[in-house]
């Protein structure tokens, strides 16, 4: 099998995680029109206690999400109420970036004031584990990243599409004050909508960590490509994020080939200023980017 | 006759520590009545409504709907008690089915029967709506999604229903459907506080009339004879086509 097809479904395996990873920044811009520069940073955090977990247990670490997801829930919640929430609105998108850093900053003191700078990785048992796939040899905790990654944006579908809640939130992005006319609790709603993408970092930082090495500043390398994943994507499109990520992700796995990890990594910014350039509401967004 | 439903009595309002927007205006509201508001720019009319929708604390003055003081409440407290307010401009919900926006004028209401009866009402009154029930909202036309806005507003059995500027930025055509929709929603029993630019459009359907300026009513009265006035004419309405 040649090694280009080899990358392309690699490429596919990390767009899905990525996919996930930039899910909750579409969610915080999207309800609040909030730039969350700590998201990556809740990633390690996730990842960091899945790490201690099974350090501690023995046990899988992704049964760690029973505990993170309520906890990052309601994490989100409470970073929404007591912090952004009280941003004064004009200058609301241009503030979070600084509040969000100096969130971002805590958090990764912390993480390297508890578990220090010393580099860690997830002891499992299956991590050498391969399997073949469609001919490609794949690692077995790259296929359950993505399976994480597609089962939560699956779920993270239905609930915005089929749930009250769903309705509500999608109203609140799309239009706020005419969601505020129609009886929703907007502020509730972005309360719980925070909530809900800092959840989701929950999942990724695990997935991230069952393939990754982690330390404290991982999440500076993280930040770069999930947000030029969100502004390609359209900003505020969590459906936009996906393709985005997807192209993004076939993209630097192919271009690993003839330029190198380094070097491929770039593609990232490349493809975030071709877009700011050429196309500055984002290519899979549809109307609703256009607004931003 | 009978009593208003809604009334703004001496209302004082404006926005964050700027002065006054709105300075002791008194506006009345009959049932299943058109009233409409003319003026010029800055005069505070959309002020108007959103401080009758709730979204705008008033630093004065009452507010009754259909005799109860519901100064200060919520939108949320106020469509409940039977007020709805559509935005000025377009306020669809443009990644949404014409569907699920209609819906979401009955997020209020948890009686699904009820829910449904109010659909089929919709449907009814706007063709449109049942036409292209399942397109996405934001592409519709301009007067297309006016009219989902107008059924929008009618799920929660409104008694009166407030519209800002419903034929800003729509073609002659468009217009004329909105405006043609607005009676038929007094027809089927809604009182209507319309804003519009289009002065003497709006109050050729309009029952009665108040100008504004500088916060207050300026002047109030029956639309055919504010049409007639001819210090009006000279002022809003622009001479009468020939």
């Amino acid at each position: 099998m040649s090694l280009v097809f080899q990358s392309l479904v690699l490429g596919v395996l990390m767009g899905g995680l990525y996919a996930l990873l930039a899910a909750g920044l579409t969610l915080y811009f999207g309800v609040m029109r909030v730039v969350m520069i700590a998201h990556s940073a809740f990633l390690v955090l996730a990842a960091y206690l899945a790490w201690t977990f099974t350090v501690h247990t023995g046990l899988d670490p992704m049964l760690s999400l029973l505990v993170t997801v309520p906890l990052f829930f309601a994490l989100g919640v409470a970073v929404q109420r007591l912090l952004v929430a009280r941003l004064r609105p004009a200058t609301l998108t241009m503030m979070s970036v600084l509040l969000t850093f100096a969130v971002a900053l805590v958090v990764e003191g912390l993480l390297g004031f508890v578990f220090s700078g010393t580099h860690r990785r997830i002891p499992l048992s299956y991590s050498g584990a391969r399997l073949e796939l469609f001919g490609a040899s794949v690692a077995l905790v790259k296929l359950i990243a993505f399976g994480l990654a597609v089962v939560t944006l699956a779920g993270l579908h239905v609930l915005l599409k089929v749930t009250r809640f769903g309705q509500a939130l999608r109203a609140t992005m799309q239009h706020r004050e005419a969601a505020r006319l129609l009886g929703v609790d907007t502020d509730r709603v972005a309360g719980f909508g925070f909530g809900l993408g800092l959840a989701t970092a929950a999942v990724g930082g695990t997935a991230l960590a069952l393939d990754s090495t982690i330390y404290p500043s991982l999440h500076w390398h993280w930040i770069g490509p999930l947000m030029a994943i969100i502004v390609v994507g359209g900003l505020g499109s969590v459906a936009g994020a996906a393709v985005a990520a997807l192209v993004l992700g076939v993209g630097q796995n192919l271009l690993q080939l003839p330029l190198g990890t380094t070097w491929a990594q770039t593609f990232f910014y490349a493809a975030l200023f071709l877009t700011l350039i050429l196309r500055p509401q984002g290519f899979f967004g549809g109307r609703l980017a256009q607004r931003f | 006759m009978a009593a208003d439903l809604l009334e703004l009595v001496d209302v004082e309002a404006g926005y964050g520590r700027a002065a006054l927007v709105l300075r002791g205006l008194t506006v009345r509201v009959p049932p299943a009545s058109v009233v409409c508001l003319v003026g010029p720019n800055g005069a505070g009319k959309s002020t108007v409504l959103k401080v009758a929708s709730g979204l705008l604390a008033p630093r004065g003055g009452r507010i009754v709907l259909d005799g109860r003081d519901v100064t200060g409440r919520g939108p949320q407290s106020l469509l409940a008690a039977g007020l709805s307010h559509v935005l000025q401009g377009h306020s669809v919900f443009p990644e949404m089915t014409v569907g699920e926006n209609v819906l979401l004028g009955a997020y209020t209401v948890r009686d699904k029967v009820r829910v449904a009866e109010r659909v089929d009402f919709v449907r009814t009154l706007f063709p449109v709506v049942g036409a292209r029930w399942d397109a996405l909202a934001g592409a519709l036309s301009g007067g297309q999604q006016k009219q989902v806005e107008f059924a929008r507003s009618l799920m929660v059995s409104p008694r009166v229903v407030l519209l800002d500027e419903p034929s800003m930025g729509l073609d002659p055509k468009a217009t004329a459907t909105v405006f043609e929709q607005i009676t038929r929603m007094r027809d089927a029993g809604t009182a209507v506080l319309l804003v519009e630019q289009n002065a003497r459009r709006a109050l050729e359907i309009a029952d009665q009339g108040c100008v504004l300026d500088l916060g207050r009513v300026h002047l109030s009265g029956p639309a055919p004879a504010l049409l007639t006035n001819p210090r009006l004419g000279d002022l809003y309405l622009g001479h009468p086509p020939p």
